[in-house]
């Protein structure tokens, strides 16, 4: 039936195609998340902060764990049994922020927390596909740093299709970045930028409540011509909250009519919002605290450092944030004296004042989140805080304690069976589970596999290789039947027998597909 | 003596503890690179050399040092420490009597980076800008700061380069008339056909010493196998043309190239043709996304395929000195890609001493041997242990007493 159509309408054929998947998709996974899964694992690891069960048991039901313990623990008679006494599971690991997975990560004006990354998070994205390869169930994505004050990110399972099937939380708090943008901003720009727009919240506020009063119904007849909903709560005036400065009188304004350009920032100053404040050195983070302790927004404030700001540690202690320590784990610096290189091991220097951290993973492979927290307890870390600052803190900080980052009771049935112990360079993730669905299998995963061993995914290699034939030169033809061990061999001599069985080159060994993110 | 004493003075190297090269260094488990690891063993070190491995514990003192494991130091063979264009003639293609030894600069802190990763012998070869760059030293990362002391091997290698990149910084003549700048090969056709040129005119040469030119003896000494050829080629297509370079001239009867194929990265899609022309390959820093920055695609499970084939094989940082692409860690990439911890020992120790033949001083824990090693606060070459002392020829580069002073 698909032969009748030509290739003039290809994507016309494609439609049902993915019909088709998306029903084979829908009823199985809806049937999932409603039934039972029970794991038994050689090992659980529930969190840092306990022993791991030998021959554990963990029940998930309707996506949520409902029972961990040892091998005694009452399974339910209908449950589906995942048996794989070889591997360790592990809650999923939590990725604390993060500007990947979304199409151009920056906005390059300078305030715009009425922007949502929703609009830029892209579900195809190979991040999303590489988190679960990782094993990272739980990402925060958020837009990137060329701002002053950014859209609003938000927490997504990388699952999905869509932006919907994949959002955990719609808004995960508002991106403010204290280190300067890189074009032509100095740090006493970047701060006077941000010290302005909540001046020009403030001016906002008052004069919406002075109009108000003067019977201006400017606010509301903008309210309507954009459509907004002024019923219900919206059309109730409510006291400005929060803890730095309020603006007397907004509760005579519908909070409807207020602009919604303005609404993410008076949410901030109101305690409601949480915001996540880049700092790339010691400088940064004294301006980002000075902020966000003027606008009353301290207490909702996860700092989002680089190695450099460890030496503001002290401040960050008294201030009681939590961090995301980005990159690098180790400040290197040169005495400018001696010319001495000195290293210092950040998470020790949190660690030690108590500060809260998670540990973020800049790039692939080798600084997955697994391996970041591994390098940390080389560098000397506990290994009970290297686990948590990768799963249970970073879930703390971004609220989430509640719903994901280890495997208890209550959480979500979020769960990676590995091949070995979390920090181990031979460890691969085997199966990953989120709310209770399998979502991964390493042997089904076709790109790790060309990753590893070279080998093509079907159907992607031109010529007709298979993806048996990646070693396509394990039969040579002797030598001296080569063209290139001829003497009469001239330049551009068509080829023969050996290098028939060439692949072409740059598709050979997987479409490129590797490159494409 | 005196000279050397003012040199380390002046590198600010000198000092009580750091003269002091005996040491015991107990762990719980020396891995020694030449046979079973040893639980509970103690090296002990004489004089910068190695005096015993043996089970044992105990003992105290100011020169003893406890930790969980012990390597032999790190031979990476591919360290790039040359500076750059400072280290390539320019006049001509071919310069394989240029010694790279002599551009060195040994008071560059690179080093000291370098042996802080755990790597103790580097090779150093001429920058991949000249067809045949000159010959390559084997040297000690750390030590006082001059070629006599530090020297392992001199002349050990002869570098070439296949691929475009020899040429790429050459161009022919446009429009003005030809000038000094006007420099050839530009294309890999003509890298490949100057490596057959310097070739044939050395046998040429080996028959009437009147057609002998600079160098030409030691591209004899390479052909006659006695001098390794260590060749960057980093595709499919450079290791063929390096390959077929080999056979065509053993075909040609002038001898058998002792052939090393560096920065392999595609060594794995034509495993057998490694096979039958017993080529050693020197793996690249295993990329994250599988392909490298030279456009090579690198099978995560490369080592273990060559090792399994008989293929011997060396592990390299490639010039890197940063602790997370270390050579230590590459061992660690090889073991996730399936090779296991004794083959990826061996590729970052004894196999590429054994290449550079240093290895009756350097690659392995064994008595009469260089007191080169390295300390581990865990299991070697995991990411969750770190190194933590470094000791090169009896002295302690990194001590981990100071890290444990620091925590």
């Amino acid at each position: 039936m698909l032969q009748i159509h030509t290739h003039r309408n290809a994507p016309a054929r494609l439609l049902p195609a993915l019909a088709l998947l998306a029903l084979a998709a829908l009823p199985a996974s809806a049937a999932q998340a409603e039934g039972k899964l029970v794991i038994k694992a050689g090992r659980v690891i529930p969190h840092g902060g306990v022993d791991p069960i030998e021959n554990g048991v963990i029940v998930i039901e309707k996506g949520r764990i409902t029972a961990v313990g040892d091998k005694d623990t009452q399974v339910p008679w209908d449950a589906v049994v995942l048996d794989y006494p070889e591997y360790t599971a592990f809650p999923g690991f939590v990725e604390s922020h993060t500007v990947r997975g979304t199409d151009r990560p920056n906005e390059n004006i300078d305030v715009v927390p009425f922007l949502s990354v929703r609009d830029s998070v892209d579900p195809v994205s190979f991040y999303f596909e590489d988190a679960l390869r990782w094993g990272i169930t739980t990402i925060n994505v958020q837009q990137g740093p060329e701002a002053v004050i950014a859209g609003q990110g938000m927490i997504v399972r990388p699952i999905g299709m869509t932006v919907e099937e994949m959002t955990l939380r719609p808004s995960a708090g508002v991106k403010l970045v204290a280190r300067p943008k890189s074009r032509g901003f100095s740090s006493a720009t970047q701060l006077q930028v941000m010290r302005r727009a909540f001046g020009d919240l403030r001016r906002y506020l008052e004069q919406l409540v002075a109009d108000k009063k003067d019977g201006n119904d400017r606010a509301r007849r903008e309210a309507l011509f954009q459509g907004r909903d002024l019923t219900g709560d919206n059309a109730k005036g409510r006291a400005m909250e929060g803890s730095a400065w309020k603006v007397a009188g907004l509760e005579g304004v519908p909070r409807g009519e207020i602009d919604a350009k303005q609404a993410p920032l008076l949410a901030l100053v109101e305690g409601k919002m949480s915001a996540y404040i880049a700092c790339a050195s010691p400088m940064d983070v004294h301006h980002a605290l000075q902020i966000a302790r003027e606008n009353g927004f301290l207490a909702r404030s996860v700092l989002v450092i680089s190695a450099d700001c460890w030496k503001a540690a002290d401040e960050i202690a008294e201030a009681g944030v939590p961090v995301i320590l980005e990159g690098e784990l180790m400040h290197s610096e040169r005495d400018l004296y001696t010319g001495k290189l000195v290293e210092t091991f950040v998470p020790r220097e949190l660690n030690k004042r108590g500060i809260r951290f998670s540990l973020s993973s800049p790039s692939g492979q080798s600084s997955s989140l697994a391996y970041q927290a591994a390098l940390a307890v080389g560098e000397g870390l506990a290994r009970p805080v290297a686990l948590d600052a990768v799963t249970r803190t970073a879930a703390q900080i971004l609220g989430l304690g509640d719903r994901v980052g280890s495997l208890e009771v209550g959480r979500d049935g979020n769960v990676l069976l590995l091949s070995g112990d979390p920090l181990s360079v031979t460890t691969w993730v085997e199966r990953v589970v989120i709310e209770g669905r399998e979502v991964y299998d390493r042997s089904k995963d076709i790109r790790n596999r060309h990753l590893l061993e070279g080998r093509s995914p079907t159907g992607t290699t031109p010529m007709g290789a298979g993806p048996e034939d990646a070693h396509v030169h394990d039969e040579l033809t002797p030598p001296e039947d080569h063209p290139d061990t001829r003497k009469d061999k001239k330049p551009g001599e068509a080829p023969e027998k050996g290098e028939k069985k060439d692949p072409p080159k740059g598709e050979g060994h997987g479409g490129g597909a590797e490159e494409r993110q | 003596m005196l000279i050397a004493f003012t040199l380390a003075l002046a590198a600010g190297t000198s000092s009580g503890p750091q003269d002091n090269r005996s040491w015991t260094v107990q762990a719980a488990t020396v891995y020694t690179a030449a046979g079973a690891p040893i639980e509970n063993g103690v090296v002990t070190v004489r004089d910068g050399k190695i005096a015993g491995v043996a089970k044992g514990g105990g003992g105290g003192g100011d020169q003893h040092l406890n930790v969980a494991a012990v390597t032999p130091g790190l031979v990476d063979m591919s360290a790039r420490m040359a500076p750059g264009m400072g280290a390539v003639e320019q006049s001509r293609e071919i310069t394989p009597e240029f010694d790279v030894a002599g551009a060195l600069d040994l008071f560059d802190e690179r080093w000291n980076s370098l042996a802080k990763t755990g790597v103790t012998t580097a090779l150093t070869c001429p920058p991949d800008m000249n067809v045949i760059g000159g010959l390559g030293v084997v040297l000690k990362t750390e030590g006082p700061p001059s070629l006599a002391a530090r020297v392992v091997l001199r002349e050990a290698v002869l570098r070439g380069a296949f691929g475009s990149q020899p040429s790429q910084r050459n161009r022919g003549p446009s429009g003005r008339p030809e000038n000094f700048y006007v420099r050839r090969p530009t294309t890999r056709m003509g890298v490949e056909w100057e490596h057959r040129r310097a070739f044939y005119d050395a046998a040429a040469s080996r028959q009437d010493p009147e057609r002998a030119f600079p160098g030409s003896e030691r591209l004899v000494a390479a052909m006659e196998g006695k001098l390794p050829f260590v060749v960057q080629a980093w595709t499919t297509q450079d290791i063929r043309t390096a390959i077929f370079l080999k056979e065509e001239l053993a075909k040609e009867g002038f001898g058998s190239l002792n052939l090393i194929l560096d920065a392999a990265a595609e060594a794995w899609k034509e495993p057998q043709l490694l096979v039958r022309s017993q080529c050693a390959v020197v793996l690249p820093p295993f990329p994250e996304q599988g392909r490298t920055g030279e456009g090579a695609f690198m099978a995560h499970d490369s080592a273990k395929l060559l090792h399994d084939l008989g293929v011997p094989i060396a592990l390299s940082a490639h010039g890197s000195t940063a602790r997370a692409s270390s050579l230590g860690r590459q061992a660690g990439f090889a073991m996730r890609g399936g090779l296991s911890f004794d083959a990826a020992l061996a590729a970052v120790t004894l196999t590429p001493a054994k290449l550079l033949g240093v290895d009756k001083r350097v690659g392995s824990l064994e008595a009469g041997k260089d007191a080169d090693l390295v300390l581990w606060n865990g299991p070697p070459f995991e990411p969750s242990s770190a190194v933590v002392g470094v000791i090169v020829d009896g002295r302690l580069v990194l001590d981990p007493r100071a890290r444990d002073a620091s925590q």
